[in-house]
């Protein structure tokens, strides 16, 4: 009995890993399937990777995602990063609402906020294309620099803040020369996940995206309509090796910064 | 660095910092103003080295903020050479800070750390890098410099963050209780070092702390600071001796402090009852009949005696405990009516000394007796 006990935790943590890695491990084995099928096995090839480059249309939805990844996670982190420091260093009225503000879309509905901004885009009359991509990608994505760089800007000891004015510095000084050295990591670390969150948003680039700007996760989804083949496995495999690798390196950071003060 | 030969005798009586009327609020408690500091008037002079002792939320470390720039007044002048610099922020104030937990910046190495405040005002490259080997030389730190803060112990940190401070050749340096986290041993020595370094350069010196025993060795004027007021200002000797008031005489070393009554005077020798007895006494006070007040006698003045020792002040009651310390043994002594006394005596003079639970008579001269009315 204790014997099966014992068993209970190892094999409920790999009956869990199956569920959690299981479609995302086919889906990579029939990237390297030599034939058209995506569930039947008929041998190994790289075709399908070179059919992904080739493609013109992922080609050009990658081309978009990249430049609305890397845009908007700048924006978010800078918007993120000016909020942190708001939050922790300077005394102001209603503070707490305005940290729950800034956090509010991770909360709210995308759905809503979607619809919210493609209703207000058309009320404003500014043409879809990379503008309202890339703001609706800031839009969902601050929330997420704020906390990091937060939790990163309370950890600072502010008499460093007090030690740089006391040494001569002026504010841009102390902010140039302490606080953003101390906090790049955690801005680094805010700037690769809001990249990512860009780069794997799908339903506010649904609705805000315009012809011309249309992002890989929709170009992708248009392409079940003419069928899936092996083609799509192979750009997932590719995609899911970038994010793992943006994600190690957050995660490296973030050990590492929680690791320090011990 | 090189001496600071303009200050001296000569410009010792110049004033280095001036509080007037200084009062900082912090924060109201049922609809009434609570001081952090209340109605703060001082001077200290150029080239002093000036203590502000007190117990915790005294209000010494918010005095010594606002003397940096890092808190304003919320009433009264702050001046600074002379010059008004209430509302100057603080990188415009020629004061530096050493910090209780030093404030190294974690992500520049030692010799960037200290070459910081050359840096950031544009000093040339060359004439930091000499002046960075010198100043961390000056403190024995000169092998370290391409060493992170976190690789160096709390005394070389501490003496990182001096050096950091001095090359900036401050009008006056701030210390808020900088040797706080360093054991007893390297504490005397940083004392030591800090005082030599402070008689050698002429800085006045600005120093926090709430270890009596370091403000006694350390200082040339004291500050004695109770629940944001000053209590008294003076020397070593001054505090010491000659308390000025019943706060300052229990914080200040050991001290016994029996409540008393004036019974009557005649010219400048005065009637006491304390404890029970009668005592007569010089005071210069003007103090009258009926006045409440409390007489601070040292342990180290009282002694054992027997039998009727003529014109000594004698308190007579029961040896409740002797706990020896080394070269002295601390007796308590248990009066008629229940007051307390300990005295300290020096171990092997020969005298005879009591046993637990045994009776004692404690005496000492009249001239050791403190008496104060506040």
């Amino acid at each position: 009995m204790r014997k099966v006990l014992s068993l209970y935790v190892p094999v409920a943590a790999l009956v869990g890993y199956i569920f959690l890695f299981a479609p995302l491990l086919v889906l990579v084995i029939y990237a390297f399937n030599a034939g058209r099928s995506t569930v039947i096995w008929e041998g190994f090839s790289l075709a399908w990777f070179a059919e992904a480059f080739r493609d013109r249309g992922l080609r050009a939805g990658l081309q978009v995602s990249v430049i609305v990844a890397f845009a908007s996670a700048a924006l978010a982190t800078a918007v993120g990063t000016s909020a942190a420091l708001a939050v922790v260093k300077r005394p102001f009225a209603g503070k707490n609402l305005f940290s729950t503000l800034v956090i509010a879309p991770l909360v709210l509905p995308e759905i809503v906020l979607a619809v919210g901004l493609l209703v207000a885009t058309v009320w404003t009359g500014i043409p879809l294309g990379y503008g309202t991509l890339i703001a609706g990608h800031v839009l969902v994505s601050i929330p997420f620099s704020f906390l990091i760089v937060r939790a990163a800007a309370s950890g600072l000891d502010p008499r460093l803040d007090e030690a740089a004015a006391d040494l001569g510095a002026n504010g841009r000084q102390v902010f140039l020369r302490v606080t953003l050295p101390l906090l790049a990591p955690a801005i680094l670390s805010a700037f690769l996940l809001c990249a990512v969150i860009s780069f794997d948003n799908f339903v506010v680039s649904t609705f805000v995206s315009g012809v011309g700007s249309t992002p890989l996760p929709i170009q992708i989804y248009a392409m079940l309509k003419t069928g899936l083949t092996p083609k799509i496995n192979a750009l997932g495999a590719m995609l899911i090796a970038v994010n793992v690798l943006v994600i190690l390196i957050v995660m490296g950071r973030y050990l590492k910064t929680v690791r320090k003060p011990s | 660095m090189p001496p600071d030969t303009t200050t001296g005798t000569a410009g010792a009586s110049r004033a280095a910092i001036e509080l007037i009327d200084i009062r900082k609020a912090f924060g109201a408690a049922g609809g009434e103003t609570t001081y952090a500091v209340d109605r703060m008037n001082l001077t200290i002079k150029a080239g002093e080295f000036f203590t502000f002792l007190g117990p915790s939320g005294c209000g010494k470390t918010t005095t010594l903020r606002m003397i940096a720039g890092f808190e304003e007044p919320t009433s009264g002048r702050l001046l600074l050479d002379g010059k008004e610099v209430t509302g100057v922020p603080a990188h415009q104030r020629n004061v530096n800070t050493v910090f209780q937990s030093y404030a190294l910046f974690p992500h520049l190495t030692v010799s960037e750390n200290v070459g910081f405040g050359l840096s950031v005002k544009g000093v040339a490259k060359d004439e930091i890098r000499q002046r960075v080997q010198a100043a961390l030389e000056s403190v024995h730190m000169g092998h370290a410099v391409d060493r992170k803060p976190s690789a160096l112990s709390g005394g070389q940190q501490q003496r990182v963050a001096l050096a950091r401070a001095l090359i900036n050749r401050p009008s006056v340096l701030l210390l808020d209780e900088p040797f706080g986290a360093l054991d007893l041993k390297l504490r005397r020595e940083m004392q030591m070092e800090v005082k030599e370094m402070q008689r050698k350069l002429g800085i006045t010196f600005i120093f926090v702390t709430h270890d009596q025993e370091e403000a006694l060795t350390m200082s040339d004027r004291i500050a004695v600071m109770n629940n944001g007021t000053v209590q008294q200002v003076g020397g070593p000797a001054d505090i010491y001796e000659r308390p000025a008031n019943r706060f300052t005489a229990g914080f200040i070393g050991d001290m016994n402090l029996i409540d008393a009554r004036v019974l009557g005077r005649s010219d400048d020798r005065l009637t006491v009852e304390a404890a029970g007895g009668r005592f007569e006494m010089p005071c210069t006070l003007p103090v009258q009949a009926g006045d409440p007040c409390t007489l601070a006698i040292r342990p180290e003045a009282l002694h054992f005696v027997e039998g009727e020792a003529g014109g000594t002040i004698r308190f007579a009651g029961t040896v409740s405990g002797a706990v020896y310390i080394g070269t002295d043994t601390v007796y308590g002594l248990t009066l008629a009516d229940g007051t307390r006394l300990h005295a300290r005596l020096r171990n092997g003079d020969g005298r005879p000394t009591p046993q637990t639970g045994e009776p004692g008579t404690l005496a000492c001269a009249p001239a050791a007796i403190r008496l104060l009315t506040q």
